[in-house]
């Protein structure tokens, strides 16, 4: 049952893909560490020099992977030390993360997040490799209108998880769908969209999509940041950086809950690191807060998100690599990357295709232990990673940005098509939106008509197969239950509650 | 009434719904094996939008953040910089290109003069070298100063 995974050290222990996975988890800890860029954009500067380099499939998704997991190690940095997130989801650990760094315990706090990160990511990984081949073996049974479904099913989960606004993520899902409708009609041929121009006949590429959307928009953000301190002071000391056997025990039940609930949460399609990190902060405060301490400074409220936010990120891995459905913003990325190199992830990845499937999940393991042997002598230079300024940042990206879209294509128009995305997601991340839906919807977009299509051509135009097996039926329920349960809730506990004071 | 953003923000959607049908209902398929064409996806999808515009047209959110005049000026700067950019990068060479946008990006983000010309030699250079014989990437050298040479 575990063959996939003994192939996969094999693959992942070679010395390529062993530097890969350092250099991956270094610069992931790099640009976790770097405001403003957290592992999308990081993802999104580096893919198309992957390419370039030749990578084989493995290669570059284990490089990718590496920046991934790294950046969910790194985003706690900036968290503590300035208060500032480096990323989504390490938002809860600027909580008691930053407290504790002004009470002069800085080191500590970097120590024990990252022995935390290691713990979540640890029974992730474990998870990943126990339950993701169960799933597949389920997943073989689904058609095209069971695929169908469990896409409303990953749209439905993330309308309600993610971001503040659930119109909003559902229009950004709808948007990126759009945008993957771009392109020369694969049933047909015909052009859809693309106003006559040929470059828009394969589509909007997707490297000029994600680096457009992440890399260009973050460059005008971050000039708008640049005039706004939200940095409440100078960097604290770090003092003593390692972090004591005790205080690591005391933390033991906050990181062990956490990593479960992270994993669980990071399977659920559509909701990353940052649902993760909240639902686990708040489920920790509720069970072990006796004192009220949490959010001034308790160990085990920087625990919680950072076992959590780490573990989100391995689970998210599951049904992108046994379903094609990604698990969150930075695996759907990785699942496009995955398709330019004309793999689809889905169930019979596992035995089609093990050397990606193992590799990955075995550089997982490794990527753990090398990112603990980073985190934890190392804090105090990745620390100074914060430094560096938005002046010397900003012109790095944009000529990455440039010479990675430009090298694809040596085309000038795939860069306007760059900078006109930019410009538009700008807007939409001003306009309250976040971005993820977007590239979940652009990167599932094309399957879901693809299987949409495919269902009804097989029921001779008959909507009714897309509900008829009992796996469709129960995706949809639950796709419905998800949307109407957080309206319905709180209204039917209010009903109860005034009946019992009545 | 004041008009919120995402008021603006709903009809400028519907108008995208719009022309997405309009754009759809005139695709001509040429013959189809299939009961459900090209076009029903793009429609569902242009009705589901327009749905969701209505939504925020009637009940927007909060006005976000925008950014002062004297800010907004300077991101138009930011992005005029990167179209100048996108113009002179096959023209003027990947080197002098680069040096032009770095020095003055980095101004704009508050670099003093000899920090940004600094920055902008050592990265337009730096990352020549690093891109073509580090990578075995192929940069543009520039047609215009191929012509004058």
């Amino acid at each position: 049952m575990f063959d996939f995974l003994i192939e996969g050290f094999g693959v992942a222990l070679s010395p390529l893909n062993l530097g890969l996975a350092f250099l991956g988890a270094l610069l992931g800890t790099l640009f976790g560490a770097l405001p403003g860029i957290g592992p999308i954009n990081g993802i999104a500067i580096l893919m198309p020099l992957a390419y370039t380099l030749g990578l084989p499939a493995e290669s570059a998704l284990i490089l990718l992977a590496g920046i991934y997991t790294g950046a969910e190690y790194g985003g706690r940095m900036s968290s503590i030390l300035l208060n500032v997130p480096g990323d989504a989801g390490a938002v809860m650990t600027t909580l008691d993360g930053h407290p504790l760094a002004k009470q002069g315990l800085a080191g500590p706090a970097l120590g024990l997040s990252a022995v935390s990160s290691f713990v979540g990511a640890t029974i992730a990984i474990i998870g990943l490799t126990l339950f993701a081949p169960l799933l597949a073996e389920v997943a073989v049974m689904f058609g095209p209108a069971e695929f169908f479904a469990l896409m409303i099913f990953a749209f439905s989960s993330m309308a309600v998880m993610m971001g503040k606004d659930p119109v909003k993520t559902a229009i950004g899902a709808v948007l990126g769908v759009l945008i993957a409708t771009v392109g020369v009609d694969g049933g047909t041929g015909v052009m859809r969209f693309t106003f006559g121009m040929p470059e828009l006949y394969d589509g909007v590429d997707f490297v000029v999509m994600i680096i457009g959307l992440f890399a260009i928009s973050e460059i005008l953000l971050m000039l708008e940041h640049a005039h706004r301190r939200d940095a409440d002071d100078e960097m604290p000391p770090l003092g003593r950086v390692f972090v004591s056997l005790k205080e690591v025990l005391h933390c033991k039940g906050a990181m062990g809950r956490s990593g479960l609930l992270g994993f669980i949460i990071g399977v659920l399609p559509g909701t990353g690191a940052s649902v993760a990190g909240a639902v686990s902060y708040t489920t920790e405060k509720r069970l072990s807060d006796k004192d009220g301490t949490f959010g001034k400074g308790d160990m085990r409220g920087l625990a919680a998100p950072e076992a959590a936010n780490n573990a989100s990120a391995a689970g998210s891995f599951v049904p992108m690599l046994t379903l094609g459905i990604p698990g969150s913003g930075t695996t759907a990325v990785l699942l496009g990357a995955l398709m330019l190199y004309n793999i689809t992830p889905g169930p019979m990845m596992f035995t089609e295709r093990p050397e990606v499937a193992g590799g990955l999940i075995a550089s997982l393991y490794i990527g753990n232990i090398v990112l603990l042997a980073l985190n934890l002598p190392l804090a105090g230079v990745f620390a100074r990673v914060l430094t560096i300024p938005r002046w010397v940042l900003v012109p790095a990206i944009a000529i990455l940005a440039f010479v990675g879209v430009y090298q694809l294509h040596s085309d000038l128009t795939a860069i306007y098509l760059m900078l006109i995305i930019g410009v538009f997601g700008y807007l939409l991340r001003k306009l309250g939106f976040s971005l993820a839906p977007v590239i979940l919807g652009y990167v599932l977009g094309g399957l879901m008509e693809q299987n949409l299509r495919r269902a009804l051509s097989i029921s001779g135009g008959d909507a009714g197969i897309l509900w008829q097996s009992g796996i469709s039926l129960g995706l949809w329920i639950a796709a419905a239950a998800l949307l109407v349960l957080p309206w319905l809730v709180p209204k039917l506990l209010a009903g109860r509650s005034r009946r019992h004071a009545g | 009434m004041r008009i919120a953003a995402d008021r603006l923000l709903g009809l400028a959607l519907i108008g995208l719904a719009a022309f997405i049908a309009v754009q759809s209902l005139q695709l001509q398929v040429p013959f189809s094996y299939e009961p459900v064409g090209p076009k029903a996806f793009p429609l569902g999808l242009a009705a589901l939008l327009a749905a969701l515009a209505l939504v925020l047209v009637f009940k927007p959110g909060e006005d976000g953040e925008w950014p002062a005049p004297a800010l907004a000026l300077r991101l138009l700067g930011v992005l005029g910089l990167l179209l100048v950019y996108a113009l002179l990068f096959t023209r003027l060479g990947f080197i002098p290109a680069s040096f032009l946008v770095v020095a003055t990006l980095a101004r704009l983000f508050d670099a003093s003069w000899p920090k940004a010309l600094v920055t902008a030699a050592l990265m337009a250079a730096g990352s020549d070298f690093l891109f073509t014989e580090g990578l075995g990437i192929g940069l543009p050298d520039g047609t215009w100063l191929a012509d004058i040479l």
